[in-house]
């Protein structure tokens, strides 16, 4: 019953904060969502699962219940972590009490709907990493956008109706395609299953797959659920060609809505390719499909970096260096080996972590500039060395600088996808490597212009140290990754668990 | 001796017709209200027919929902009508073209 | 002795809590962070020097203290399994090389009480916390012992390295260099990342030492014969070495990405004395000397290693005779002394170039800091026109710099002389059967030239003459921290030498070479890692001209008379009391010169002129075509639903009638294909 408490209080604390008074809202949403974080870290140290949830492993706080009889198919509430799960799970209860607590300067009007939809936020989310029934999950999966989609249109810039319309459409969208592809394989897949519980429809897949549909072939079937599918999470991800709403809807959010945006809601397409594409399909359905995804995923570092160096806006500078981590996912993902699946994981928690500090860092800076423009300001380390001085090392962490988690997670994905099977592998890692010099390009640019140099600004604003609640989130932030910089080993031992059974064909 | 089934279906069909033509060509509401009106006991007509050709009630059950429905459904059209009188001093149909997008 | 090496980890950890102590209560701390520096370094220092001593006593120390990640991983070569780790590997080259770096860092942090502290620099907690972080990552590379640990600090020492570049952020020009620092050593890195993904993917394996190292594993694989993703086992060897010379060739400031070092002399002259002089630069070097046993399986990756030392050697001595900045001219020989070490390391001359790793960090420190002092006595000016005269003034100084100029010119007996003649003695020796070594000679050769007067040019301008502005007239004084590391510095520098006098040993037949037993492991070392086994390894011949003792006598003649004949040049037209400039005379070849032969111009073309560029396109690209494509299908959604709209008339007759025809067309359809007609 754990993951349901950390659902259920979440949902009541949304309600609650809901009808808070405006003054308390933030305060009180902080409160309320330290009982996720708190418990959601003490069952990441009671964490007993083995093995990978799809694959036959042993799930931890497991629980299932009939819901619904739908036709042949049984609807059940079914829910469970394993390895590749939990640490998402504490990433997202960690990164929304952060992003609460990031929210109180630039958040001063309707703050108890606005914490009550972040606290929202979190209850799906944790239901999309903890749900093991397709229907339950998809439910998560969508209602993640509603409030989303508030978040961006309500509180965010002077685009936010357009920017929050293309992501909520967009992505929509994609999930339609997914939607269609998986209920078709369900169906495809024909009396091998008798619910939509993921185990059994992984195992119904690698068991001989599905027996054709409407006419169609069921290895022709497969291949085109596995394009649908990819497609639509490849949207999420998001992966070039599908980046563009990324950047609009990341410029136009709240702070703390881009915090949870890149934190975590990019880290629910990774999740779901990881589950659905790359643990359901046997080898003989992606074979062919691997090299084109190399190509994307190359593509996705390389011109999401390029992008990155273009750009003025140190939010939109973020956004489109998210573009470019997550095609290092991809790579990873595609892989198929030990160090290239667990690194990609462990680079969705770890991307989580510095993407959501750099988020914060920028906050921070336009709390006290109202611009985000590198041409608007220079020597900002002048006025705010603390905030700056964290904003230096998350870019240092982006850069994957040794000992701190995104390293960890990049030297996986490299190891790992160098010694790959699939053609070429050692080439595309290589090209895909040159990620870490654009960034570095990048960063250091902006920093060069933004940061240093003589202090001035083009706004009329009196910049000054930043307060400690604004600071503080991002010194927590700044210690995980620095833990899981030197110790990579605390999930990675776990995620290593959870992705084996995969990559061994479903062997424990 | 009973009336064979046929017959009411017919019947059932020329009244649905009958409503049918009605809203097709009348341009006064209240006109058209009766035509739906019409077209609602067609269905009835049917449904009680069916009901006691199978020689169960379920039919003619639903047939006290659909008169229930159709009184809530009259209560509403009048309100309507009324509404549209107040507005247009008429109570033509084709005038109140301006809700439509 | 055992219970000494569990001390090892603090040696690093020392700087690492003076780092944590000078960043967070650096302000509220007397000397603002100082204290603990000089405490942290000093402890390292003794631990070092102790680790010294238990290694001549014949321990060494190879432990794994840590596992970063296990995973499953098959290698190319069948290994299961793969531990990254981190170890420590205390041997007699990481040994001294502790020493060297610790006793340079302590050095650099008393000196940075005259030189910064004294000068009232605001941010000091920064500084110092930036050099405690600098010492920790240098060292831990020290001792690191495997590839991927290495890999991580010699990372981290960049990070440092840039921060403290910057450590003047209020400028426009010390971010600038500092970013320029950390890119060109990143594109060094990037090959050195790749290198070593390879080698991990290949052997399964990143340790330096033991029979599960990657080099043994390499052995082994050129042995059988295996075929190592897809290349000849020679073949992969070679690639995967030059893929870490990358980030060598970065660090070390070789051709063709020496460009950053002199830019990084925007820092305050301490960092540019400890980190881009003395030891950082070093790391690339240290790095070719750790895993000499890789490289010396692969002819070809030394005979570049050679030629590349060799080049910069006299690409950099070229371009350091015409600069005005004092630290400029420090800059530039510092790149062409590494060009010596890489010379040295490339044919096989393990021992020289490391003996002149050692020698050049102590006369480079000194030169550094003493041009430090020079800049304090200058009320900062680095304009060496501006300077003369300060040899009666500041004798200390002097002194003590004169020492460095002359181990750095390789004038015997000083230090440097001993090194770089080894270095072009082995050279020699190769040279003589492989052409491609002969013109790598050469060109050190020349270099020895160009550095000999570089070197005394400087001297004479700073140093003798008449004063040539108010400052030089009225030097600033220089308190006993200053004076206290240039003392113990230009000691060393003098007599740092008789570690290794290989040509006396050689021409009188004594047994004095002790950094060649050293090394060899004739106190203690852990075995394929002796100069010994290397040689082994080597595939050079070498020959001699006439008999082995006059070779020597020839390679030591050539470069001390070419070293004399530099520095005679600089005496006549320098030491004078009004030095003039003779720039123009050089004609376009000094304005090229002068130019750093546009390297810079076209590293600088790549990043603004073609990368930025590029991606202000790929920008166009994304927002009119990609992004285009999504709006575009909202904008014809949108066009297609306005015009479908007006089937919505308002006239409910109407929507009757559709709903009718809909009706009746469906069961037509439904009638037809149903077959009911």
């Amino acid at each position: 019953m754990m993951i349901e408490t950390l659902i259920a209080v979440a949902l009541i604390g949304a309600l609650v904060t809901f009808v808070a008074p405006n003054r308390i809202a933030g305060k009180l949403a902080f409160l309320i969502s330290l009982v996720p974080a708190g418990l959601s870290l003490w069952m990441f140290a009671t964490f007993d699962g083995r093995g990978n949830a799809l694959l036959e492993g042993d799930l931890a706080f497991e629980s299932r219940l009939e819901w619904i009889q739908l036709g042949a198919y049984d609807i059940s509430w079914f829910v469970g972590l394993d390895g590749i799960s939990m640490p998402l799970v504490v990433l997202t209860t960690i990164l929304v009490t952060l992003a609460i607590v990031s929210s109180w300067t630039p958040i001063d009007d309707r703050e108890s709907q606005f914490y009550g939809l972040v606290l929202f936020i979190e209850a799906n989310l944790i239901g999309v990493f903890a749900a093991l029934d397709f229907f339950v999950w998809f439910i998560f999966w969508e209602a993640v956008l509603i409030p989303m989609y508030l978040l961006i249109g309500i509180w965010g810039g002077p685009r936010r109706k357009y920017a929050a319309i293309k992501f909520f459409v967009y992505t929509n969208v994609a999930s339609l395609v997914m939607f269609g592809a998986v209920i078709a394989l369900v169906f495809g897949l024909g009396d091998a299953v008798t619910s939509f519980a993921l185990p059994e429809i992984t195992a119904a897949m690698l068991d001989g797959g599905p027996d054709g549909f409407f006419g169609v072939a069921g290895p022709t079937l497969a291949s085109a659920v596995f394009v649908a599918t990819f497609v639509g999470f490849a949207v999420k991800v998001p992966v070039v060609p599908f980046h563009t709403w990324l950047p609009d809807a990341h410029v136009e959010a709240p702070t703390p809505a881009s915090v949870l945006l890149a934190g975590v809601l990019l880290k629910m397409g990774t999740y779901a390719l990881l589950r659905f594409n790359f643990t359901m399909f046997p080898t003989e359905i992606v074979e062919p499909f691997v090299v084109p995804i190399a190509v994307v995923a190359v593509i996705s570092v390389i011109y999401g970096a390029m992008l990155a160096l273009a750009q003025t806006d140190l939010k939109r500078i973020v956004a489109y260096s998210s573009v470019s981590s997550m095609g290092y996912v991809i790579l990873g993902l595609i892989a198929y080996t030990h160090f290239g699946v667990g690194g990609a994981t462990f680079q969705m928690v770890s991307h989580g972590l510095i993407s959501g500090l750099m988020f914060m860092a920028v906050g921070v800076i336009y709390n006290a500039t109202h611009t985000r423009m590198v041409t608007d300001m220079s020597g900002m380390a002048d006025r705010m060395p603390i905030a700056v001085g964290i904003f230096v090392a998350g870019s240092f962490g982006y850069m994957g600088l040794p000992l701190m988690s995104g390293f960890a997670a990049e030297y996986f994905i490299f190891f790992g996808s160098f010694g790959a099977d699939f053609p070429y592998a050692p080439v595309f890692t290589a090209l895909a490597m040159f990620g870490i010099v654009v960034v570095a390009g990048y960063l250091l640019y902006a920093m060069q212009r933004a940061i240093f140099g003589p202090y001035s600004l083009e706004t009329d604003y009196e910049v000054s140290r930043a307060p400690l609640h604004d600071v503080a989130p991002m010194f927590v932030l700044l210690g995980l990754i620095i833990v899981l910089g030197v110790a990579p080993e605390l999930i990675f031992e776990m995620i290593h668990d959870a992705v084996d059974p995969i990559v061994d064909g479903g062997e424990l | 001796m009973t009336v064979p089934i046929e017959y009411y279906v017919l019947l059932s069909m020329a009244l649905f017709c009958i409503g049918l033509f009605g809203i097709l060509t009348r341009r006064n509401a209240l006109m058209f209200l009766m035509s739906v009106e019409l077209m609602l006991n067609a269905a009835n007509i049917n449904l009680i027919a069916f009901a006691f050709y199978h020689g169960n009630l379920t039919g003619q059950v639903f047939a006290l929902f659909t008169m229930a429905l159709a009184a809530a459904e009259v209560a509403v059209g009048l309100g309507i009508i009324l509404v549209l009188y107040r507005n247009f001093r008429d109570v033509d149909v084709t005038v109140p073209t301006t809700m439509r997008w | 002795m055992e219970g000494l090496f569990d001390y090892a980890p603090a040696i690093a950890l020392f700087p690492l809590v003076a780092f944590v102590v000078a960043l967070a209560f650096g302000n509220s701390l007397p000397k603002k962070g100082a204290i603990p520096g000089i405490l942290a370094t000093g402890g390292s220092l003794l631990l070092s020097i102790a680790m010294l001593a238990a290694v001549a006593s014949g321990e060494v120390y190879h432990e794994t203290l840590y596992e970063w990640a296990i995973g499953d991983a098959v290698s190319d070569t069948g290994v299961d399994g793969v531990e990254f780790t981190f170890g420590i590997l205390i041997d007699p080259l990481s040994a001294l090389m502790l020493v060297i770096v610790s006793l340079i860092a302590f050095l650099v942090h008393v000196f940075s009480l005259g030189y910064m502290n004294a000068e009232g620099e605001t941010g000091l907690p920064r500084y110092y916390a930036g050099l405690g972080l600098f010492t920790f990552s240098m060292l831990a590379f020290v001792y690191a012992d495997n590839l991927l640990m290495a890999f991580m600090f010699f990372e981290l020492v960049g990070l440092c390295s840039f921060l403290l570049i910057g450590f003047w952020f209020r400028t426009r020009s010390a971010p600038s260099a500092a970013k320029k620092a950390f890119l060109v050593t990143r594109f060094g890195d990037y090959f050195f990342l790749i290198g070593v993904v390879a080698i991990a993917a290949t052997f399964g394996t990143l340790q330096f030492a033991g029979d599960d190292s990657f080099v043994a594993a390499a052995e082994t694989a050129i042995a059988d014969g295996t075929t190592l993703f897809g290349f000849a086992p020679e073949t992969w060897v070679t690639i995967t070495g030059l893929l870490v010379l990358g980030g060598v060739v970065g660090k070390s400031a070789q051709f063709p990405l020496h460009t950053w070092l002199p830019d990084a002399m925007e820092g305050p002259t301490t960092v540019s004395a400890l980190i881009h002089a003395a030891t950082m630069v070093a790391a690339g070097v240290y790095l070719v000397a750790r895993m000499f046993g890789y490289y010396a399986l692969s002819p070809t990756a030394l005979a570049i290693i050679a030629f590349v030392g060799g080049f910069t050697a006299l690409f950099a001595a070229t371009m350091g005779v015409v600069k005005d900045d004092i630290k400029q001219v420090l800059a530039y020989s510092t790149i062409s002394q590494y060009g010596y070490m890489m010379l040295g390391l490339g044919v096989g001359g393990y021992v020289a170039g490391v003996f002149h790793l050692m020698n050049h960090a102590f006369f480079k420190a000194l030169l550094f800091l003493g041009a430090g002092s020079v800049i304090v006595l200058m009320h900062h000016e680095q304009d060496m026109w501006k300077m003369g005269g300060l040899k009666e003034k500041a004798p200390v100084t002097y002194w003590t710099f004169l020492a460095g100029a002359l181990a750095l010119a390789g004038i015997i007996p000083f230090s440097g002389f001993w090194s770089k003649d080894e270095i072009l003695y082995d050279a020699l020796i190769v040279g003589l059967e492989e052409p491609i070594i002969l013109a790598a000679y050469a060109m050190g050769l020349v270099a020895v030239f160009f550095t000999g007067f570089y070197t005394f040019r400087m001297v004479f301008l700073t140093f003798h003459g008449e004063p040539r502005s108010e400052a030089a007239e009225d030097p600033h004084p220089v308190g006993w921290s200053i004076k206290a590391p240039l003392i113990v510095l230009g000691v060393l520098a003098l007599v740092a030498g008789v570690a290794n006098l290989a040509p006396v040993a050689k021409l009188a037949q004594l047994d004095i070479t002790f950094l060649e037993s050293w090394l060899d492991g004739e106190f203690g070392a852990i075995e394929g890692l002796t100069y010994g086994a290397y040689g082994e390894l080597l595939a050079y011949e070498t020959s001699y001209i006439g008999t082995e003792s006059t070779t020597v006598l020839i390679a030591a003649g050539v470069s001390l008379l070419l070293a004399f004949s530099g520095a005679g040049v600089a005496w006549t037209l320098y030491n004078v009391p009004e030095p003039v400039e003779h720039k123009e005379r050089l004609g376009s070849i000094g304005k090229t010169v002068e130019d750093n032969y546009y390297q810079d111009e076209y590293q600088v073309w790549l990043a603004e002129g073609l990368t930025l560029p590029l991606s202000r396109a790929a920008d166009r690209f994304d927002q009119t075509v990609v992004d285009g494509v999504v709006n575009g299908v909202s904008t014809a959604s949108l066009f297609g639903s306005d015009r479908m709209k007006r089937l919505q008339t308002g006239i409910v007759t109407n929507y009757a009638a559709l709903l009718v025809t809909g009706f009746i067309a469906l069961l037509l359809v439904l009638g037809i294909l149903g077959g009911w007609f």
